[in-house]
C-alpha cells in the first residue's frame, strides 16, 4: 500500500470524567462491545486501522455453530454503529499513544489521511470507477519456479516447450506432452508452464482441470480405459466396469495400491463395432461381460491375448 | 517409389497427376486390399496383414499390390480381406486361411467358397457390392478407402487427387462458394446449416486474417465417421480445407482432432507432411498467389470443444467453454478473426462437389437434403460398422437391410440417432425417411451422424439416465440452466430407476427440460434433454412400469430385478458360484444352488455364465 501522509491529530480528555471510552478494533467484538456501551449511555470512540469496520466476519460464508449467514449477522450491526449517537467511528486510524490512569486516559490517535471529505462523501463510488490505476495489480515479488525443482525436469519442461510457440496458444499441445512425459501434471511443472508460457496460473490450472487428458495425481504403470460410449454402454460396458472395479478394488480415477493400474472412463472411443471396448495401454479389447477377469490375468503374465470373436454377428 | 519432388505450378502438378492415373490404368495385376483403421486393427488387420505379405512372397507372386488401407466400414466382419479388380470380399478372416486364398483366387482367379459371406440361409456372397451390406449403400466419400493407401500421396494423386483444387484455382473464390451453395450442402457436424452460406459470410467479413478449422473433435459417443475418414482418405479432406482456404481467403487453418483418435492424428499428421513436402502448403501455392499453412490440434477430451465456439477457446489457450452468439464465428471467431468451421465430413464434401460439379450432387440425395450421409450403425444390429447412404433412405432399410437386423433374434425396440442431443425412435416410426428435417420433426437429430440400435434387452429409462450421466459430466458448468438442471434430472431418474419415486417426477423432468431449452447458453445445454423428451414421448410405459409396477421390463435397472436360479434346470455344475464375485451363491456339486439375496450385488454374472439357462431374472 502506498504510503499516505499522515495528519497527527490528538483526541484528548480532559481531566474530568465524562464517561467516554475507547475501542481499539472494529471487528465484530469491537463492534459489539461498542454497541452495548453505548446503549449504555457512554460516549465511544472506535478505531480501527481499516478503511471501515468489520474486521474479518464479512469474509466468512456461514458462522460456528450454528451455520447462520455471517453478512446477514453483521450488517444491521454496522448500521447501527454508523448511525449510533453516542459513537464517534474513527476508521483509518492507529493508536500510537496512550497515558494516564484508569478513569483519565489521554489517547494519541493517527488518523491517515483520506483525501475525501467524510462529512460530504456519499459513497456513491464514482471516483472508484474512474480511477486510472486502481487495476496495478499488487502481486507479491515474483520467483523464478525453477529455484525449486529439479535440474532434471526443468530440462524435461524446456524440452516439450521448445517444439511449440512460446504463447498462449501451446498451452494445451505443451500440458498434453507434458502430461505424457511425466504421467500426469505436477505442480511444479504447471507453475514453470504458466512462468514460460506468461499465462496466469489460474488458467493453467483452468486447462488442466478441464479436460478429461490431464491428470494431477500419478497414474499407475498400466492405464485400462473402459469405453462408456452408448454402443458399449448398451452391450454391456456399465457391467464389465462394475467387474473391472471389484477385480481391482479401485473407482475410475484411481491406481491400485501398487502403482500397476489406473483405471479411466472414457466417454467413446470410436469403435463402437467392438464395443463393449476395454484399452489396456494402447491395446483394445473386446470384453463382454465376466471375461475381464481371464484378461487381466493373460496381461499380467505379459501374454498378448487374441481378441475374441463378437457375440451376436453371425457368419 | 521415390519421393516426388516440390511442384511449382499448376501445370506441373498436372502432368503428375496425367502420369500417375496413366500408370494406374497401365496396372493389370490383382490388389490385394487389407482394410485396418482402429477397429481393422483392433481385430487382428495386422495378422492378417502379414500373413497376406508372407503368402505373396511365397508364391513368387509379381504383379500383385498388397494394400493396406483404411477401414472400409463392415467392422463387424474384420478383418478381412479385398480382392481387386474382381472385388472379392472374405469376410471376419483368420489368418491361417490367407495362404489358402493367395494361392485360388489371387493365383488361378478361383473363389474358396467356405470363406466366403454367407446370409441366414447359407448363400454366399462374392462380390463385396453385392452383400447385403453393401447394396444400398452410396459410398461417394467413403468408395475410395480401398483404392489408396492412406500413408501415400502418390496412391491419392493416382485417382485424380486434387483435381478439385486445381479447378478451383482456376475459378474466382464467389464462384466456388456459389458452387458450394448450388450443390445444397449442408453442414454435416450435425446443424445442418449451409456450408456455402457460411463461407459466404467469412468471405464478406472484413479482416486481415482469416481462419477456417476443420472440426474433428467427434464427440459423440456412438460415432466414428471422422475417425474413419481421417484413417481412410485424409487427402479429401486437406483438399477440401485448400478448396475453402482459396473461396475464404483464409491465410491458416487448423485441424481439431480429438486425442482419443491417436491413429487419425498420426495419418492427418503424416499426410500434412507429404503436401506441404510437394508444395501445396505454404507461401504461393503452385504459383497461385494463394498462401495457406494448416495445422494439427489435438484435442484434449472435452465433448463440449465440438461446440464452435468451445472449439475456438480450446485453441486459444483457454477451457473449452463456449460462449454466447452472436457475434459469429464467421464475424469474430478465433482471436477476433473471421474464422469459418466445418466438420470433416463436410470438407471431404467440397472435394466432391468441386470435381463432379454441384448439379451432379445436388441429384443424389432429398430436395432439402442432398448428397450421401455417413453414419455409424452401431449397437444391437446383426452388422455394424460406417455406412453412406443417400439422404432420404428410411430407417427400416437402415437396420433390417443394411444393418441385417438385430442380432441373437432378438426384438427391435428404438434407434438412436444424433447423440446426446438427440432421441430415440421408436419401431412405429421406422418408415421415417432419412434426412435432417424429418429427424428434427421426430424430436431426433441428425447430429454427426451415429445410429445406435437397441433391442428389447435396453432400458429407455436407463439410456436416458446414461445420457443425462454423460452430458452432466460433460457440460462445462458455466450456465446454471445446464449445470443444474441436468443434475436435478439425474437425481429425478436414478430415484426412478431405484423404484422410488416421489410422485409427479415425470411431469418435473419435463418442466425441466423446457426451462433448459429455452435458457442454456450453448446447443449442449439447449439440446440435452432431446433423450428424455423423446423416451418420454414414445416410451412412457417403460417409466410408468418402474414408477408403478416397480418392475424393470428389461432387467438393466438393478434396484429392481432380483436374480434367482431355477431349481428344477440347476444341475449344480458350480460355474455360477464359482464366478460370482461376493461368494453369493452357494451349493454342493451336482446339487442345485442357490443365490443369497442380502449378498447378491446383482451384477448378473452367474445368468451370464449359466449353460443351462437356469439362472432366472425377475
Amino acid at each position: 500500500m502506498a504510503a499516505i501522509s499522515g495528519e497527527e491529530a490528538a483526541v484528548k480528555k480532559n481531566t474530568s470524567k465524562k464517561g467516554s471510552v475507547m475501542v481499539v478494533g472494529g471487528g465484530i467484538s469491537g463492534i459489539q462491545s461498542s454497541l452495548d456501551l453505548a446503549d449504555a449511555g457512554f460516549k465511544v470512540y472506535l478505531v480501527d486501522e481499516n478503511q471501515s469496520i468489520g474486521g474479518a466476519m464479512p469474509q466468512l460464508d456461514k458462522t460456528f455453530p450454528t451455520n447462520d449467514c455471517s453478512m446477514c449477522i453483521l450488517a444491521p450491526k454496522l448500521v447501527a454503529t454508523s448511525r449510533h449517537p453516542n459513537i464517534k467511528l474513527m476508521t483509518a486510524s492507529e493508536v500510537k499513544g496512550l497515558q494516564g490512569e484508569p478513569g483519565n486516559f489521554v489517547v494519541t490517535v493517527n488518523r491517515k489521511a483520506r483525501s475525501v471529505d467524510e462529512e460530504l462523501c456519499t459513497a456513491c463510488g464514482d471516483c472508484v470507477e474512474i480511477c486510472p490505476v486502481r487495476f496495478v495489480p499488487q502481486l507479491p515479488e515474483e520467483k523464478d519456479v525453477r529455484t525449486e525443482m529439479n535440474d532434471e525436469d526443468v530440462k524435461k519442461v524446456d524440452e516439450v516447450i521448445s517444439n511449440h510457440p512460446q504463447d498462449e496458444s501451446s498451452l494445451v499441445p505443451v500440458l498434453e506432452d507434458l502430461n505424457e512425459v511425466f504421467n500426469h501434471l505436477p505442480e511444479m511443472v504447471i507453475r514453470y508452464v504458466s512462468q514460460v508460457l506468461d499465462v496466469p496460473l489460474s488458467q493453467v490450472y483452468n486447462v488442466a482441470t478441464f479436460f478429461t487428458a490431464f491428470t494431477l495425481t500419478p497414474r499407475g504403470e498400466h492405464t485400462i480405459k473402459v469405453c462408456l460410449g452408448t454402443a458399449c454402454h448398451v452391450r454391456g460396458a456399465p457391467r464389465v466396469l462394475d467387474e473391472i472395479k471389484l477385480s481391482l478394488g479401485i473407482e475410475p480415477g484411481e491406481t491400485t495400491k501398487d502403482g500397476m493400474f489406473t483405471l479411466e472412463t472414457v466417454n467413446c472411443l470410436g469403435t463402437c463395432a467392438l464395443g463393449p471396448v476395454v484399452v489396456m495401454d494402447d491395446e483394445y479389447h473386446m470384453v463382454t461381460p465376466g471375461k475381464f477377469g481371464d484378461l487381466i490375468e493373460d496381461f499380467k503374465s505379459g501374454i498378448a491375448k487374441p481378441i475374441p470373436k463378437p457375440e451376436g454377428v453371425k457368419k | 517409389m521415390s519421393p516426388l519432388k516440390k511442384i511449382s505450378s499448376v501445370k506441373e502438378l498436372e502432368q503428375l497427376i496425367d502420369r500417375l492415373e496413366k500408370e494406374k490404368r497401365g496396372w493389370k495385376g490383382k490388389t490385394i486390399v487389407v482394410p485396418g483403421g482402429t477397429c481393422g486393427n483392433a481385430r487382428g488387420a495386422g495378422n492378417i496383414l502379414k500373413a497376406v505379405n508372407e503368402a505373396v512372397e511365397k508364391e513368387g507372386l509379381k504383379d500383385v499390390k498388397v494394400r493396406a488401407t483404411g477401414c472400409i466400414g463392415y467392422c463387424s466382419q474384420e478383418p478381412m480381406i479385398l480382392i481387386l479388380p474382381e472385388r472379392v470380399l472374405y469376410p471376419d478372416l483368420d489368418p491361417a486361411r490367407v495362404l489358402e486364398i493367395v494361392q485360388k483366387t489371387v493365383k488361378k482367379g478361383k473363389i474358396v467358397e467356405e470363406l466366403l459371406w454367407k446370409d441366414p440361409a447359407g448363400k454366399t456372397i462374392s462380390k463385396m457390392e453385392e452383400l447385403p451390406y453393401y447394396n444400398k449403400q452410396k459410398r461417394m466419400i467413403t468408395g475410395n478407402t480401398e483404392n489408396l493407401d492412406p500413408n501415400s500421396i502418390s496412391d491419392y494423386l493416382a485417382i485424380g487427387g486434387y483435381r478439385a483444387y486445381m479447378k478451383a484455382l482456376n475459378m474466382t473464390p464467389e464462384k466456388v462458394i456459389e458452387e458450394v451453395k448450388s450443390s445444397g450442402l449442408r453442414g454435416r457436424g450435425g446443424a445442418g446449416f449451409s456450408t456455402g452460406m457460411k463461407w459466404e459470410f467469412a468471405r464478406k467479413a472484413e479482416g486481415d486474417i482469416k481462419y477456417i478449422i476443420c472440426n474433428g473433435d467427434e464427440g459423440d459417443p456412438g460415432a466414428f465417421m471422422d475417425r474413419n475418414l481421417l484413417e481412410g482418405s485424409p487427402h479429401s479432406v486437406l483438399e477440401g480445407l485448400l478448396i475453402g482456404a482459396y473461396a475464404i481467403g483464409a491465410s491458416k487453418g487448423y485441424l481439431y482432432i480429438r486425442k482419443e483418435y491417436p491413429l487419425a492424428v498420426r495419418t492427418i499428421r503424416n499426410a500434412l507432411t507429404q503436401i506441404r513436402d510437394i508444395g501445396l502448403l505454404g507461401e504461393n501455392i503452385l504459383g497461385s498467389g494463394m498462401s495457406f499453412e494448416l495445422e494439427v490440434y489435438e484435442g484434449a477430451g472435452a465433448f463440449v470443444c465440438g461446440e464452435e465456439t468451445a472449439l475456438m477457446a480450446s485453441i486459444e489457450g483457454r477451457a473449452g467453454e463456449p460462449r454466447p452468439r452472436p457475434p459469429f464465428p464467421a464475424q469474430s471467431g478465433l482471436w477476433e478473426k473471421p474464422t469459418n468451421i466445418n466438420n470433416v465430413k463436410s470438407w471431404a464434401n467440397v472435394t466432391l462437389i468441386m470435381n463432379k460439379g454441384a448439379d451432379w450432387y445436388s441429384k443424389v440425395g432429398t430436395e432439402t437434403s442432398t448428397g450421401t450421409m455417413l453414419f455409424s450403425l452401431v449397437g444391437k444390429s446383426n452388422n455394424s460398422g460406417l455406412v453412406e447412404v443417400p439422404m432420404g433412405i428410411t430407417l427400416k432399410e437402415m437396420i433390417f437391410d443394411i444393418g441385417g437386423g438385430i442380432a441373437n433374434g432378438n426384438k427391435f425396440k428404438a434407434i438412436q440417432t444424433g447423440g446426446p442431443s438427440g432421441g430415440c425412435i421408436p419401431e412405429s416410426l421406422l418408415d421415417l425417411k432419412i434426412d435432417y428435417d424429418s429427424l428434427t420433426k421426430a424430436g431426433a437429430m441428425m447430429g454427426s451422424g451415429g445410429m445406435i440400435v437397441m433391442d428389447d434387452k435396453t432400458c429407455m429409462v436407463d439410456v436416458a439416465g446414461y445420457f443425462v450421466k454423460f452430458l452432466m459430466d460433460e457440460s462445462c458448468g458455466k450456465c446454471a440452466p445446464c449445470r443444474e438442471g441436468l443434475v436435478q434430472m439425474d437425481i429425478i431418474l436414478e430415484r426412478i430407476k431405484r423404484g422410488e419415486d416421489r410422485g409427479g417426477d415425470i411431469e418435473l423432468l419435463e418442466e425441466l427440460a423446457s426451462v433448459m431449452k429455452d435458457a442454456s447458453l450453448c446447443a449442449l445445454g439447449q439440446t440435452a434433454p432431446n433423450p428424455i423428451l423423446t423416451t418420454l414421448k414414445y416410451f412412457k410405459d417403460e417409466y410408468e412400469a418402474h414408477i408403478i409396477d416397480k418392475k424393470c421390463p428389461a432387467h438393466v435397472c438393478k434396484a429392481l430385478i432380483t436374480y434367482s436360479i431355477d431349481k428344477k434346470k440347476c444341475v449344480g455344475c458350480t460355474l455360477c458360484a464359482t464366478k460370482c464375485p461376493v461368494n453369493a451363491i452357494s451349493g454342493t456339486a451336482k446339487k442345485p444352488h442357490t443365490i443369497d439375496p442380502e449378498e447378491c450385488v446383482k451384477c448378473g454374472m452367474c445368468h451370464d455364465v449359466c449353460n443351462f439357462d437356469a439362472v432366472e431374472v425377475v
